[in-house]
């Protein structure tokens, strides 16, 4: 499944990137995320407890931050797998300046497998959605500055 | 079903349930048309479940003072059928007549159905037109918010943890309003590919009122509120009907694409409120 | 065996109910899963999650050590055992050997890894899910055209190409049809995956009696005895040492035409660990793992002469095969080359088919196995000629069919049809829905903006199955007759009948040929230990093949009760009436309860018989049958939202002659469901990653009985000559003639607005997208 999306975040460009590249912030904006360590360079074991309605699982799996090129963007994936099924992401971040801000574009592929996979079709676009929403809203949240705005994202 | 292992209790009083759902890994049963498919795929693996059943004084349907009270457990049958929702706020019970089939409607509940906030569930699209207020209780206190309050996001209501729907009040339709429900289900689960619900009063010719909650959209049921201006100031119904689903970002999935679900549910707006028309005096 | 039937017919051609269903809807029937056995275990199975992966361990610690496991079994510990049989044969087919769990690869999601086995249900699937298996996943492919694209992943490492085989089929000269062709029309039509959903998904119980040295098994299947033979093969024991059972099977529709992996290991595990198991299929295991339908890609050149003659048909045909091949993987498709020139007289035809490997479950027989592809093909053909050439589909169709006065009639694909009157069928469907008062009103309907379609197809279909010079492992079909000493009739029938009624019609067929109350007429199946060999129900044979040997056991056993009764009367002209034998001349007459004790007490024998009244049968048709008929279906499209509405559905069947029309209509009703599904709803789908996304039954749509509409459901009756009942079978007839009178008359709805062809399944949002495109919204 593609997903894309443009978010802006009311830090400036060279911020918004040092955030999203910090696992720490990383690891406290991605919903169910558990934490993260680093097991290489750009590279780090994720735990993930996804709690969605009655559904929940325990995901463990890897995020790679791969191509970096700052402040403009890298690729960012993530890779997760439980016993309710395998998930992975797969996209490329790109930043630029937004007046006082910076404007945040991802497009990338989601895969799922497993259990998920094959009864979770119908929902799984509005949820992946709402998940990165939820990142987003965290990001800005960390950021200490006003929020974020979503500018559109389908 | 062959679930994960889970304790299940049945407390036969309300005090009892609230004080059980207070804490732990505890997931709530409520007629079960949901969680019990999600625990057959062990999707859902809850540690206890609080079957909410047997509770007294959840379940019943009453009008009192213009207002329709619907406890938590009533079933989508009971309010399909029922004299009193047909009589007071019969878009509710049309709604819960397109729930599932004959089955789901004999065992799902109101409660549940509100509680679980699927973003292709019905009730939501009438409960918004109704202007209804769901009532919350916990150990410590109750609560009522307004349904356009209360679904927030897909799965995701104003439920606080150890809180749960205790009912949901209903203002009374006026005997001279029309409604409809218009719902594509989707041929497998029958879930809302989308889902309209409209109420109309007229003034003479004029449309002195029109609410209009859509379902299966987005990640939850919203209130067409551009829609309901253009028909108060005047507008037609081609017009109001344009205007559904405007800056939303509608769900795409292997049945309805983003693009087909928003003409879908543009046309049945126009289905939906030239019935309401029709049926308003 | 020349025996005279005295009796006229009473029983045979009425509409009586089935003695079967009052246990099926008092839900005291047993299936497998009714089975309880002192001791039993319960089998769980790990399925890989994955298309396409190494395996590059698999821990079983963990479930080993959950409290009430007692075994683990895994790729390794059957790595020696014999593999999932296929019994098809074509030349060069590759058969990738099918181990019954993965060895150091999983091929597609739901494929079978490991076996836990503990001594309550719930704990077993409990430690299901504590068995870790690291996979190392590998690139997929899901779809066969992509599969035989260039770089392409290899499904089998070892097959670069993905190709199992491929199959040439001529008949006549192509060339010359094409030469001569003043026409031709091309089209590219896909028959999609379906997912055959039985209401009771597949099931084993296994038991090991050491003693005897011997396993029973219980399982859901159509074909016990070939089951016991294939699986006694991948066991390697003797084939007397396994007794299969089948009870209760709530449904199969070709997919429990088959030996699965999890027989084979149910029977295995039950005597490694001395205990009896069972194993029920989930849903969506079902969905995952059991053999999938259909699945093809078609391409389609039809030559014709400008009035509307066919010539010939050139057919490329790419079969989706999933991962392996089941028991007749292979053969389904060459079924539609058999069948590809419908109930026309082509001159030549020419058909190539590729058989794809594909990171899927493997595909099987699916209710109509092959013909449900080939008359969708060749019905679309006809009418895309028909709109080409502005003719009336039922004209071109009339100008082309076989004449009733051309029987046997020989056809390109060394077929002999057996007998028919093809025209007869349309003509009563036209005529029953005024068919030019339609065309008329679909004028009116059009001028005023509206979506109004009127299709029809008129199938012709291969059935009693089979001649066994036609089939990998015999086509015969067996039956024993008992006249037991009480007068009692018990019928032992090799096919296995699983939902079609047979221990009705078999008892009717016995009640007019013996003369006895239908009640007193027990029809026995599914017991490898008490019936004799058999070959199952499939491909519309348990009554046109089954029911033959059972008549022809009946002669038999007729002419030797007619000793007994010459014995008894002391007279040599003796005719049977009823369920009495009279003497010719006096009148006189012995009951048939009297000639049954003196056949068992056998105080005095007629010449040269021996005591008991017992015949079997093992009968060899000579031919297949060929039903045929019409089906009109009249359809609205919303032009604002693409939503079809059946208004009309009217089928004219011909299986030749009706046994009982009460289940031939079920049969015709249930048909027509099912390929309803095919062209409206149902379509199993994989993701480019070779995930089922439609792995439960709240994605994949099975028609319910509220989408139904009404069947307006009538026959002609024209005999088979193929077997003494004169019947040809209706198993399949509903599917087939279905789906292409649906999309014909969704096709002829959009007509107006340039479409020509769509298809299968007909969503809303499909033909939305044509309308919107063709500009027809505005």
């Amino acid at each position: 499944m593609k997903i894309s999306g443009v978010y802006t975040l009311n830090v400036p460009q060279e911020r918004a990137y040092a955030l999203l590249q910090d696992p720490a912030i990383l690891a406290k904006c991605m919903p169910g995320c558990e934490g993260l360590d680093r097991i290489a360079e750009n590279q780090y074991a994720m735990r993930m407890k996804m709690v969605l309605a009655s559904i929940s699982g325990l995901f463990a799996g890897k995020v790679t931050i791969a191509d970096p090129n700052p402040p403009t963007g890298y690729r960012l994936i993530v890779e997760g797998s439980g016993k309710i099924g395998f998930m992975k992401g797969d996209g490329v971040l790109m930043l630029s300046p937004a007046g006082s801000g910076a404007t945040v574009h991802f497009e990338g592929d989601v895969q799922v497998g497993g259990t998920i996979a094959s009864v979770g079709q119908r929902l799984l676009d509005t949820t992946s959605r709402m998940l990165i929403k939820r990142f987003f809203t965290r990001l800005a949240a960390e950021s200490a500055q006003a929020g974020v705005e979503r500018v559109a994202a389908d | 079903m062959i679930p994960q292992t889970f304790e299940y209790t049945a407390p036969q009083t309300l005090e009892e349930a609230l004080g059980l759902i207070a804490g732990g890994d505890r997931k709530i049963l409520a007629g079960g048309m949901s969680l019990i498919p999600l625990m057959k795929l062990r999707l859902a693996t809850p540690g206890e479940v609080v079957d909410l059943g047997r509770v007294s004084g959840l379940n019943g349907i009453s009008e009192n003072g213009g207002v329709v009270s619907i406890g938590a457990m009533t079933t989508h049958h009971a309010i399909e059928t029922s004299r009193v929702t047909r009589a007071h706020c019969p878009l509710l019970a049309e709604t819960a007549g397109h729930i599932g089939d004959v089955q789901v409607r004999n065992v799902g509940t109101l409660g549940g159905a509100v509680a679980h906030a699927d973003p292709a569930a019905d009730y939501p699209a009438a409960l918004l037109a109704l202007e209804a207020q769901i009532k919350l209780i916990s150990a410590q206190a109750t609560r009522s918010v307004a349904a356009s309050d209360f679904f927030l996001d897909a799965f995701t209501t104003a439920l606080e943890p150890g809180e749960i729907v205790l009912e949901v009040e209903v203002p009374a339709e006026d005997q001279s309003e029309g409604y409809s429900y218009e719902k594509v289900p989707h041929p497998a689960s029958g879930f809302a590919v989308v889902g309209i619900a409209a109420r109309i009063k007229k003034d003479g010719n004029r449309i002195a009122m029109a609410r209009i909650g859509v379902t299966g959209m987005g990640a939850h049921a919203f209130r067409a509120l551009a829609a309901e201006k253009v028909l108060e100031n005047g507008g037609s119904v081609a017009d109001a009907a344009a205007t559904v689903g405007d800056g939303e970002t509608p769900n795409s999935d292997l049945y309805a694409s983003a693009d087909y679900r928003l003409h879908l549910a543009r046309v049945h707006a126009a289905r939906a409120l030239a019935t309401a028309i029709s049926r308003a005096s | 065996m020349a025996t005279t039937i005295s009796k006229p017919a009473t029983l045979v051609g009425k509409g009586i109910r089935r003695q079967e269903d009052p246990r099926l809807i008092t839900g005291t029937a047993v299936y497998v899963d009714d089975i309880k056995m002192p001791g039993m275990h319960h089998a769980a199975i790990v399925r890989s999650p994955h298309a396409a992966a190494r395996i590059a361990g698999i821990n079983t610690e963990a479930a080993l050590a959950h409290p009430g496991v007692v075994a683990v079994f895994t790729g390794a510990d059957v790595k020696n055992l014999g593999a999932v049989p296929c019994a098809s044969s074509l030349p060069g087919l590759r058969v990738p050997h099918h181990h019954l769990l993965a060895q150091d690869r999983v091929y597609y999601t739901g494929h079978p890894v490991a076996v836990v086995v503990a001594t309550d249900r719930y704990v077993a699937a409990d430690a299901a899910s504590l068995v870790e298996v690291q996979y190392d996943p590998q690139p997929a492919v899901a779809d066969p055209e992509k599969a035989l694209a260039a770089g392409a992943p290899a499904v089998h490492p070892q097959w670069p190409d993905n190709t199992s085989f491929t199959f040439h089929q001529e008949g006549g000269d192509t060339g010359q049809a094409f030469r001569d062709a003043e026409i031709v029309v091309k089209q590219r039509i896909t028959s999609q995956r379906l997912i055959p959903t039985s209401i009771e998904t597949r099931g084993v119980v296994a038991e090991w009696r050491p003693g005897e040295k011997s396993l029973t098994m219980f399982t859901s299947t159509q074909i016990p005895h070939l089951v016991r033979t294939l699986v006694a093969g991948i066991l390697g024991m003797p084939e007397n040492h396994l007794r299969v059972i089948t009870p209760e099977v709530g449904g199969g529709f070709g997919s429990k035409l088959n030996v699965y992996a999890e027989e084979a290991l149910m029977c295995y595990i039950a005597k490694e660990i001395g205990k009896p198991v069972k194993w029920v299929e989930s849903r969506r295991e079902n969905f995952q793992a059991t053999i999938h339908g259909r699945g093809h890609v078609d391409y389609y050149e039809l030559a014709a002469k400008r009035d509307g003659t066919m010539l010939g048909l050139k057919l490329k045909l790419i079969q989706d095969l999933g991962a392996y091949h089941q028991l007749l993987t292979p053969a389904i498709p060459t079924l539609s080359v058999l069948m590809m020139p419908g109930l026309y007289k082509f001159k030549s035809i020419s058909a190539d088919i590729i058989g794809v490997f594909t990171n899927c479950v493997p595909t099987d027989a699916y209710r109509g196995a092959g013909r449900p592809e080939a008359t969708h093909g060749i019905e679309r053909m006809v009418d895309i000629l028909a709109a080409e050439l502005h003719m009336d589909p039922a004209e071109i169709r009339f100008k082309n069919f076989v004449g009733k006065d051309e029987f046997p009639y020989a056809t390109t694909t060394g077929l002999f049809y057996d007998s028919g009157n093809y025209a007869l069928p349309l003509q009563n469907a036209m005529a029953q829905v005024d068919y030019a008062g339609l065309r008329q009103e679909q004028a009116t309907a059009r001028a005023a903006g509206k979506l109004m379609g009127i299709g029809l197809s008129t199938y012709g279909e291969i059935c009693a199955i089979g001649p066994s010079a036609a089939m990998p492992a015999g086509g015969w079909e067996s039956a024993t007759v008992k006249i037991e000493p009480s007068g009692k009739v018990t019928v032992m029938t090799g096919a296995s009948p699983h939902g079609q009624g047979e221990e009705t019609t078999f008892a009717q067929i016995v009640a007019d040929e013996l003369g006895v109350d239908i009640d007193d007429v027990m029809v026995v199946h599914g017991d490898t230990a008490v019936v004799q060999y058999g070959i199952g129900t499939f491909g519309s044979r348990g009554t046109a093949v089954g029911g033959a040997a059972l008549f022809y056991a009946l002669q038999e056993l007729k002419a030797k009760i007619k000793k007994f009764g010459a014995m008894l009367l002391g007279s040599d002209n003796v005719s049977l009436v009823g369920g009495s034998c009279v003497d010719d001349a006096t009148g006189k007459s012995v009951s048939f309860a009297e000639m049954a004790v003196a056949a068992y007490h056998a105080k005095t024998l007629p010449p040269n018989t021996q005591p008991g009244l017992v015949a079997t049968y093992f009968w060899e048709p000579p031919n297949f049958t060929f039903p045929f008929g019409a089906h009109i279906v009249v359809t609205d499209v919303d032009r604002e939202t693409g939503r079809i509405s059946i208004r009309r559905y009217v089928a004219v069947d011909d299986c030749g002659k009706i046994i009982n029309p009460l289940l031939v209509a079920g049969q015709v009703h249930g048909g027509v469901a099912q390929g309803l599904g095919q062209a409206l709803w149902e379509e199993a789908v994989y993701d480019e990653q070779g995930q089922l996304i439609t792995g439960e039954l709240t994605d994949y749509a099975l028609p319910k009985a509220s989408f139904m509409p009404l069947i307006e459901s009538s026959h002609t009756e024209t005999p088979s000559p193929v077997n003494p009942l004169g019947v040809k079978g209706v198993g399949e007839a509903g599917t087939i003639g279905c789906s292409p009178a649906v999309v014909n008359s969704v096709v002829d709805a959009l007509s107006p607005l340039g479409v020509r062809h769509i298809d299968m399944p007909l969503t809303p949002q499909k033909i939305w997208k044509l309308i919107v495109q063709s500009g027809g919204l505005s």
